[in-house]
């Protein structure tokens, strides 16, 4: 390729016009998810929301499943506020996940309460819906699409990718087809535990952009491998569209490449972007400065692991395992119960390692090894996953677990999962009252009147700019082992004593 | 500090190699740093430790914390049934409940006879509930956890007289 050649194609394709490659942000949202645990606050985005806006995303993902659990659980923020401060403060489309009929949740809902849902994030600001299952059983997300294109959202519709034996790429144009009947605006392959291999992406993406019929081609995967830039490579290459990208300081490692990694690649495969590398810079400057404010990690390259494609278990939930064992003063079993939750999620017919299954596999998995039987104790989630209860398996279980198990023929579920809960909302109207507004009315089918009781309006407590000169001065103040201070910078003086 | 510092604005560069060179001098009572176009002048107080941020968030993919099985109240309990009598134990660490809901009426009370398969507890192990049946048709005769209660793994919950 010469030097100039930038508008030039590679991989043999032959492009007229450039092409375009563009980003959608997770800074906001999976990056702090996946580095700490979730735990990003709205007072730690407001002061950098200029720059994210100036930087050239798409859309910004500002809403998922953990957020809105941990915003109300842990951070006591209402979920609905902070989607509609980002979404007033930022004039890029922002985004938002859910997990089809579950929501934020592992449990099923009716359709009312999914519509109602998203009426309430149309009336916030979100430009985009994203819904994904995780059993990959588009019948769950059917309800979301529909009400969220009657609430004038766009529709991200995503599939989950696995490594199993019947996770084919045949498997995946299958569901596919399924989204493409649904007529979303995009079509996202989502890999949870960066398992995408470069060798796999050439096959899977050809397929999957042929089978999506001009509908444009997401790609959001995780850096456990390492492989995920190289992954991004080949989806660029194979006509993919967008890519789901991270701020450098909240990159790599358990979460998603870095924008100005993947930037770079696409400029280099002849991509133009609307990237601005400065915005960037400041964002990825005051990410780093709040990491060590904040005492939270960084996210690093993780080295290329093969262990991961074997058991699949993320990390996370490795260490919360081992710290179980070790209460048990059984910590020395942990390779076994690994072994054991790779057989387990074979007998279980190849669920999707994420929550909630990843959850049954591990717990079944330690199950089985601290009872010395296979099986004796099956958690009830686990039974009605295998009635199909929550949707269709990828394959079918096992016989020794089937026997285990003990199914009556009566109790498996062959309908779509939703089909027969009853509406919520009109219930729950008459419980709250009048004057309950429709955020109240979801909040109340989601958790009990105590947690959202202790909910507060995040935009109190939030600065909309800083500097990081203002950073310092801020960081002397708060230091109680500092006395005086002063500061002298660019014909600036400050001092500051106790 | 790099060579280039002589510019308009501090940047995050800037601010996080300031923080963490005054983070690694806590022994001084006093601090005094130029450079370039930067000029810092701290006084510590004598006996004061530094409060520095805590650091240490886990990560984690997408779950919330694990939390840490609280110190099992375990009664101490002398087992001391009949040899006959079949001892419900907990599969797991976890925690005990009584009824299949916040609120319902408890799966069993002490006297009532029970089925083999029929659920006497729940035992939530990292998140999923886990119904015991009782094992074997019998009288319950005594309840040995709390409800919401954490247990150890193999710890008695349940006793039964066979019938």
């Amino acid at each position: 390729m010469s030097q100039r050649g930038r508008h030039e194609s590679s991989a043999g394709t032959v492009a007229a016009a450039p092409r375009r490659f563009d980003f959608v942000d997770v800074t906001l949202r999976d990056a702090h998810q996946c580095l700490w645990s979730t735990r990003m606050t709205t007072a730690m985005m407001t002061p950098i929301l200029p720059a994210i806006d100036r930087a050239g995303y798409a859309y910004i993902n500002i809403l998922g499943g953990a957020v809105f659990d941990v915003c109300v659980r842990y951070l006591h923020e209402n979920p609905y506020q902070r989607v509609g401060l980002l979404c007033s403060r930022l004039d890029t489309p922002c985004d938002a996940l859910t997990r089809g009929q579950s929501l934020y949740t592992f449990e099923l809902f009716p359709d009312d309460i999914v519509a109602l849902n998203a009426e309430a994030l149309a009336r916030r600001g979100v430009a985009v819906l994203t819904v994904y299952d995780a059993l990959n059983d588009n019948r769950n997300i059917e309800s979301s699409v529909r009400a969220g294109k009657a609430a004038g959202m766009k529709i991200s519709a995503w599939m989950t990718y696995t490594l199993s034996p019947v996770h084919t790429d045949a498997y995946y144009v299958e569901r596919t087809r399924e989204l493409v009947a649904l007529a979303p605006d995009f079509i996202c392959i989502k890999d949870p535990t960066g398992l995408l291999t470069p060798e796999r992406g050439r096959t899977l993406f050809a397929a999957v952009v042929q089978a999506a019929g001009g509908i444009p081609l997401q790609l959001h995967s995780h850096c456990q491998s390492g492989l995920a830039p190289e992954v991004y490579g080949v989806a660029i290459e194979s006509g993919f569209r967008f890519g789901y990208t991270a701020s450098e300081p909240l990159a790599n490692g358990a979460s998603l490449p870095a924008t100005e990694d993947i930037g770079a690649r696409a400029r280099a495969l002849g991509c133009e972007t609307s990237l601005d590398p400065e915005s960037l810079a400041e964002v990825a400057g005051y990410f780093s400065w709040v990491c060590e404010r904040e005492g939270k990690p960084r996210g690093r390259v993780a080295r290329y692991d093969p262990a991961l494609y074997e058991h699949q278990i993320p990390g996370g939930m490795i260490s919360n395992l081992s710290y179980q064992l070790e209460t048990m003063g059984i910590a020395d079993r942990m390779p076994a119960i690994l072994e054991e939750a790779a057989r387990v999620r074979c007998d279980l017919g190849y669920p999707i390692v994420v929550s909630p299954f990843a959850q049954y596999i591990v717990t079944q998995a330690t199950l089985n090894v601290v009872q010395g039987e296979r099986y004796r104790t099956i958690p009830d989630e686990i039974r009605k996953y295998a009635c199909g209860y929550y949707g269709r398996l990828a394959a079918q279980p096992s016989a020794e677990f089937l026997e285990r198990a003990n199914i009556r023929p009566d109790e498996y579920v062959t309908e779509a999962p939703a089909a027969h809960i009853e509406p919520w909302v009109p219930r729950l109207r008459s419980q709250l009252g009048l004057g309950a507004s429709d955020e109240d009315v979801l909040l109340a089918a989601f958790y009990d009147r105590k947690l959202i009781a202790e909910l507060e309006d995040p935009a109190h407590g939030c600065s909309f700019r800083t500097t990081p000169l203002a950073e310092l001065v801020a960081f002397f103040a708060q230091r109680s082992d500092i006395e005086y201070a002063r500061v002298r910078f660019a014909g600036t003086e400050m001092t500051f004593s106790a | 500090m790099p060579a280039n510092v002589a510019k308009d604005n501090l940047t995050y560069e800037d601010l996080l190699r300031i923080v963490e060179l005054v983070k690694a001098s806590p022994q001084f009572s006093e601090f005094r740093l130029k450079v370039g176009e930067i000029e810092l002048h701290l006084k510590r107080k004598r006996e004061a430790s530094s409060p520095a941020p805590q650091a240490g968030a886990t990560p984690s993919e997408g779950n919330e914390p694990a939390e840490a099985p609280a110190q099992t109240r375990r009664k101490d309990i002398a087992e001391s049934w009949p040899a006959h009598w079949v001892v419900v134990r907990s599969p797991m660490v976890g925690t005990f409940y009584r009824a299949p809901s916040p609120g319902a009426a408890p799966f069993v009370e002490a006297g009532q006879t029970v089925e083999a398969d029929a659920t006497v507890c729940i035992i939530e192990v990292m998140k999923l509930m886990n119904s015991i049946p009782a094992g074997a048709r019998g009288v319950v005769r005594e309840i040995l956890a709390d409800d919401a209660q954490a247990v150890e793994y193999g710890q008695p919950l349940v006793v039964l007289e066979p019938r």
